[in-house]
């Protein structure tokens, strides 16, 4: 993906995978069929990090702390990878663009439970979780854009700060953050 | 990051190379007129086919000029895209702008400043979707223009750390602005893909209190966001 999904041929592709043209069109109907599949490995990876991660935390703050932290971690080991799917999706047509919207969906619930320790659960915007994923998804997308995902890890202690104000409150935000 | 909301007044410099009446044509009324007529051509014809259906005779036909009219202004569809991305970006900016100075609080002055945007974009669905959704699939040219457009928002968000009490500002990190304003574009695109584009304006309280909360606390926004 140096070059952006539109500029990118197949010929591109299985040169870089040092295999026939062939086996490819053995294992994939098109460019697009691949960069779909591209996508749906890399949030499956994501996803299972995130479990993974997130299940040994006690508190609602520390999994959230952790699946964030798990997501970042692998976002920044997989250069190529996260510009595929955080960059690249976006103008890789329609099912891409699907499939990245779910995909920033499945953050809603480990933030949505946060409701629940929240003094003001019941009033908090409706709209809050997808707001916070959409802001985070935002800044990480930058980092790519802009060549510095080696900045991306560094990034926890205030993406969870931001993600965890709304619902507790800037300095219980503080104090959950302060042990990153 | 620049810190004072004046600065999101420029132009950012990548953004003005599209100078009307290329080709040395004379800037007047007649071409200026046409120029936007094929801008607005663009836009109707990307709503119905989407930027990848869309071609030179749809824009053409969209804004009744002709071919050649078309060629004497935009070198093709990526240019003619470019330019209609930028006026609506100039548009919202301006709008944005205007509401934004013209309240003393910041947290009344950035509420001001969504309703200006969400109602901007609820009343012109279709340049709302041509920026906020199309400019994505436009090609990197474009896209690089989208990121350039959504940074010149952020000095609105960073004058909120003016006045603000050094705990609040302590807990406000380098990318807490940018977080903010990407959480919202992200909501309204949303919005706008889902076909809710004319119910933009319903997002209003809860858009300023998600924008308010990291520098008032989130009582204090849900009270500015709600009055």
């Amino acid at each position: 993906m140096d070059r952006g999904y539109r500029a990118v041929t197949v010929a591109d592709i299985v040169r870089r995978a040092g295999i026939a043209r062939n086996t490819f069109y053995d294992n994939f109907a098109s460019k697009e069929d691949c960069f779909l599949a591209t996508q749906a490995y890399a949030v499956e990876e994501s996803v299972a990090r995130i479990v993974e991660a997130s299940a040994e935390a006690e508190s609602w703050e520390e999994r959230l702390a952790a699946g964030l932290g798990a997501f970042l971690k692998y976002v920044a080991g997989e250069p190529a990878l996260a510009r595929t799917c955080v960059v690249e999706a976006l103008s890789a047509g329609e099912a891409a663009q699907e499939r990245y919207e779910e995909s920033l969906q499945a953050f809603v619930p480990l933030l949505r439970v946060g409701r629940e320790s929240s003094p003001h659960g019941e009033d908090l915007p409706e709209t809050l979780e997808e707001t916070i994923v959409g802001g985070i998804f935002w800044v990480i997308y930058q980092r790519i854009v802009l060549g510095e995902t080696e900045k991306i890890e560094a990034l926890l202690p205030d993406l969870v700060d931001f993600a965890l104000t709304p619902y507790i409150g800037a300095e219980s935000a503080q104090r959950a953050t302060a042990r990153l | 990051m620049a810190l004072d909301p004046a600065d999101a007044a420029e132009y950012p410099p990548e953004l003005s190379r599209l100078p009307p009446g290329r080709h040395g044509l004379p800037r007047d009324f007649v071409v200026h007129n046409q120029r936007e007529r094929l801008i607005a051509g663009l836009a109707e014809a990307v709503a119905e086919k989407g930027y990848g259906g869309t071609t030179i005779a749809d824009i053409t036909r969209h804004a009744a000029v002709s071919r050649r009219t078309f060629y004497e202004h935009f070198d093709g569809k990526d240019e003619c895209f470019v330019a209609a991305f930028d006026t609506v970006t100039e548009q919202l900016r301006g709008r944005v702008e205007e509401a934004f100075k013209a309240e003393d609080e910041w947290p009344v002055a950035t509420r001001a400043g969504i309703e200006a945007m969400l109602a901007f974009l609820a009343s012109e669905p279709n340049l709302a979707r041509l920026a906020m959704v199309e400019a994505l699939v436009a090609g990197p040219v474009v896209v690089e223009r989208y990121d350039a457009a959504v940074q010149t928002f952020l000095p609105y968000i960073a004058a909120g750390r003016k006045g603000a009490s050094k705990a609040v500002l302590k807990h406000l990190s380098d990318s807490t602005e940018e977080a903010l304003v990407g959480g919202m574009v992200s909501l309204v695109s949303r919005r706008i893909v889902a076909g809710q584009t004319e119910d933009l304006e319903s997002l209003l309280p809860d858009l300023t209190e998600f924008t308010l909360t990291p520098f008032v606390g989130s009582d204090e926004a849900a009270r500015i966001a709600r009055d």
